[in-house]
């Protein structure tokens, strides 16, 4: 346990050598600039050593960004599964949890290095622009500073402290975790506060710039829909990462416990990673439509204009997630005994992914000849202009979600046969039923009711109130579903939720969708929550029930962990990358939309590097930062497992 | 029955990708000129017809790899067999199509031709920011006001947009036919419905000369209209327009 300790720090202290002579050269470096430029005035941009100032903070920044949403997601399922653990008593989840930790502690010291690296980039390179950002959040940032004491505290108790806290202060340990999460959350909060600043500035005269309210500053119009937004993608950002590392440690396991247990290690990170997956898009959507409530301008760039594009490969890698995720959980079926019972669906459910990453993927504006053009004889084909919109996508994208919901049911029961009458599992199931359905009702109602208030002309209006009559339909299927499982019958009761839901929102607002566009385009937002509102309550309430209805069923088999296909951890491995270049295409998105501001509407950006990047500098730069986040977290997770090496040598 | 099936998976999956191809590129055309009530068939554009293959290939090859049974039999259709003289016919057509419809594409991709360049249209250029926060001035006035400035802006939509725009606005106007890249059907409402009023107004002022670089502006034959209408007759024109193609332009959302 020392030997493994020490092998960690010399590895941190490696990582903290090479980041301090890092910063160390650069700042000697753009310091050598200042000395050419004149010395009386002041220098409000440097470029660093000729490279442009902007590309050099774009990598850094994004590397930081991709290491902090791996701190930050992964404690909150390394807690969630030592709950679980420690709930259970299977040493199993507390052994995974650890696993994870060793991870994150690993990853720690590097997301910190290039924090510092990125605020020398930033006040070194844009001195005008940080001096500014100072005099406006300088009591936040102390805040911050202490927040990461906190947090690195935590983390390194959390890490250290499991063998002595094993037996008698396991609570107290999960506490420690939880705390990590706290801090961190909260540190993450405030740093976006700064970044939504510069998108929707509030709490200042736009004119002189003067700090009119610290608290409106920091509450900015789009710092909470970027919060949540983070929030959840980190999570699955964190959860397929897991499972790229698991992945390459199963297809190096020499004996089939290390196969089983990595095995089991990618299983949960493709489930992290798609559970989080699944609310992201509704996210995104309130992020986007935010955007647009902040600026016009922005939400033209981002959807119609400039970057428009760039969502188009948007749609291809989230289409590449939801593949990858299915295509595990199909191949996971092969080690399951009992799983042929449900292979006939996957055809359905594959040809049904595919078709909505047709619909997903195809752009309202295509790229057409003069020839083309010249034959359909209008400016839109019949597919862009029915599959281009928001109210296919959307249509689309709730059935995909769906989809990949059904794939994990039926994975999740492929080896269980018969199954207890609801009743025998005693008043608690009950009341844990009624619990999740009334408040998930509650929720429905509460839209419902918002809705029928709207005020809003007539004739919009009119248009409405369909949405309402959807919501309260959707209420009453679970009212049914409920008592249809009290009465024994679950299975039939979740397929009846499923096909209300997809009949209202894939089917009945697709459609209706398009009625709205053409009568009352304001409607459609209302519809899209709507449709996010419908799914999610049936994917809440189905959830639920599955654990009910399949606790304590009989096995027909077993799960022969370890048995996968090699192919599978291919998948997992994709899904590692696509994440990672999403994440590093989103973030170029959400920054590049202010142009050439660096706060919108108040400081213009007038340096060299002010420029809109055109889709082949964003692609080139995105895949270098890629490529550098991945190699940089191969290394990281090497050194984590040098201890390890060390110890099986002298075993 | 269910193995001779299995054994045949490659067929069923190329199959399946020529029924895909079928679709896009023959059936859909005439379904949409049936559907949408067209004189003349909607052939399915270059790019899409090779995104949906480049879909429809990839889901036939992640479903015949989906367990590892499947794939066995997917790849195994090719080992040599004795007995059974259709998989052997069958055999020799792969091996002499898959080289033949590889080396179709290097050349159809590589011959020299005479179309012309596929471009890269952005929907929406981006607005300036002098017109972000504009506001139509007669959108708060009276419901009577409002009615008669619509009713002006028809007249004017009709004497200034009509030529080109229609009518109807539905972008049949009698010089449409003229231009190289169709003026914009309103009546479609991934158009002016998509946008808030000042982007018709920014669009109305400065036309096809004040696109930006990336909207290819040497396409658009809108001619810039500030200096020969007034503000105000640019704005009841956009009443007008809206009226006239029966869709609401974008609304604003009230920040929070």
């Amino acid at each position: 346990m020392n030997k493994d300790i020490g092998s960690l720090f010399k590895g941190k202290i490696a990582i903290a050598i090479f980041s301090f002579l890092f910063v160390v050269m650069f700042q000697v470096i753009a310091s050598h600039g200042v000395h050419a430029q004149e010395a009386d005035e002041m220098v409000q941009y440097r470029n660093f050593f000729g490279i442009d100032a902007r590309l050099v903070v774009w990598i850094v920044s994004e590397l930081h960004l991709m290491f902090a949403a791996f701190v930050l997601g992964v404690p909150m399922f390394a807690v969630t599964v030592e709950i679980i653990g420690a709930k259970s008593g299977d040493i199993r989840f507390d052994n995974l949890a650890r696993e994870f930790t060793k991870l994150l502690s690993a990853a720690f010291a590097t997301t910190a290095a290039m924090g510092g690296l990125l605020a020398f980039c930033l006040y070194g390179l844009y001195p005008g622009f940080m001096r500014y950002m100072t005099d406006v959040f300088h009591p936040i940032m102390f805040v911050y500073a202490l927040l990461f004491f906190a947090e690195a505290f935590c983390l390194y108790g959390y890490y250290y402290s499991w063998d002595i806290l094993k037996e008698k202060g396991k609570w107290f340990h999960i506490f420690l975790g939880i705390m990590l999460n706290v801090f961190g959350t909260t540190l993450m909060f405030l740093a976006n506060s700064w970044a939504t600043f510069m998108m929707s500035p509030s709490g200042i005269d736009l004119e002189t710039g003067a700090l009119t309210s610290l608290h409106a500053a920091f509450e900015n119009f789009l710092w909470m829909p970027v919060n949540i937004h983070r929030l959840i993608a980190n999570v699955a950002f964190g959860g397929f990462v897991v499972g790229a590392y698991a992945a390459v440690k199963f297809m190096g396991a020499k004996s089939d416990e290390d196969k089983a247990h990595y095995d089991w290690m990618g299983y949960i990170g493709n489930f992290i990673g798609l559970a989080a997956l699944i609310p992201l898009p509704f996210a995104g959507y309130y992020l986007g439509r935010e955007i647009y409530s902040a600026s016009p301008v922005m939400g033209n760039i981002m959807m119609g204009g400039a970057f428009s594009w760039t969502f188009i490969i948007q749609a291809i890698l989230i289409g590449m997630l939801f593949i990858g995720g299915n295509y595990y959980l199909w191949n996971g079926m092969d080690r399951i005994e009992g799983a042929e019972r449900y292979r006939k669906f996957i055809i359905f459910i594959n040809v049904i992914i595919f078709f909505c990453f047709a619909v997903w993927l195809t752009p309202h504006n295509l790229p057409l000849s003069g020839e083309e053009r010249a034959l359909i004889g209008e400016q839109y084909h019949p597919f862009s202009k029915f599959f281009g919109v928001m109210a296919a996508k959307n249509a689309v994208v709730n059935l995909l979600i769906l989809s990949t919901f059904f794939s994990f049911l039926i994975y999740r029961r492929a080896n269980k046969g018969e199954i207890l009458p609801f009743s025998k599992h005693g008043n608690s199931a009950r009341i844990a039923l009624i619990i999740t359905a009334g408040l998930t009702i509650l929720y429905l109602v509460w839209y419902a009711l918002g809705l029928s208030h709207l005020e809003l002309e007539a004739d919009v209006k009119q248009y409405v109130s369909p949405l309402i009559k959807c919501l309260i339909i959707q209420i009453t299927a679970i009212v049914i579903t409920i008592l249809l499982t009290f009465s024994n019958r679950g299975k039939f009761a979740q397929v009846f939720l499923l096909i209300v839901t997809s009949l209202i929102a894939v089917v009945y607002l697709a459609y209706y969708g398009f009625v709205v566009m053409e009568k009352a385009n304001m409607v459609l937002r209302f519809l899209s929550v709507t449709q996010v509102s419908v799914v999610i309550s049936c994917l809440i309430v189905t959830a639920v029930l599955d654990v009910f209805i399949f606790k304590n069923a009989k096995e027909v088999g077993q799960i022969r962990w370890g048995k996968i296909p090699l192919r599978s951890q291919y998948a997992l491995l994709l899904l590692c990358v696509a994440i990672v270049t999403l994440m590093g295409l989103m973030g170029f998105i959400r920054s590049g939309l202010r142009m050439n501001w660096h706060i919108y509407g108040y400081m213009q950006d007038t340096s060299d590097g002010a420029f809109t990047p055109s889709i082949a500098y964003m692609g080139w730069t995105t895949t270098l930062i890629v490529v550098l986040f991945l190699a940089l977290v191969s290394f990281v997770f090497w050194l984590a497992g040098l201890g390890e090496k060390k110890k099986e040598k002298t075993a | 029955m269910a193995k001779k099936k299995d054994s045949y998976s490659m067929i069923w999956a190329i199959l399946s990708i020529i029924v895909v191809f079928v679709i896009i590129k023959f059936v859909s055309p005439y379904v949409f000129k049936i559907l949408l009530k067209k004189d003349h068939a909607m052939p399915t554009p270059s790019t899409l017809m090779l995104w949906y293959m480049i879909l429809g290939v990839l889901g036939a090859l992640v479903y015949v790899s989906t367990s590892d049974l499947k794939w066995a039999s997917f790849l195994s259709f090719m080992l040599p067999t004795e007995d059974d003289k259709t998989k052997k016919l069958l055999q020799k057509m792969i091996v002499i199509a898959f080289p033949l419809l590889l080396g179709w594409f290097v050349y159809s991709g590589t011959v020299p031709g005479t179309a012309s360049p596929v471009e890269l249209r952005i929907q929406h250029p981006t607005l300036l920011q002098k017109y972000e926060k504009m506001e139509n001035p007669y959108s708060h006035v009276s419901e009577d006001l409002k009615l008669k400035y619509i009713e002006e802006g028809k007249i004017l939509y009709q004497h200034n947009c009509r030529p080109c725009h229609g009518s109807k606005a539905d972008g049949n106007g009698p010089f449409a036919n003229a231009f190289r890249l169709r003026p914009i059907n309103f009546t479609d409402p991934g158009t002016i419905g998509t946008v808030v009023e000042s982007f018709a107004f920014w669009r109305i002022m400065e036309g096809g000369p004040g696109l930006p670089d990336g909207s290819t502006p040497w396409d658009s034959a809108m001619p810039a209209w500030e200096g020969t209408l007034t503000d105000e007759q640019v704005w009841k024109i956009i009443m007008g327009e809206y009226a006239t193609a029966g869709v609401v332009p974008r609304q604003r959302e009230e920040m929070e």
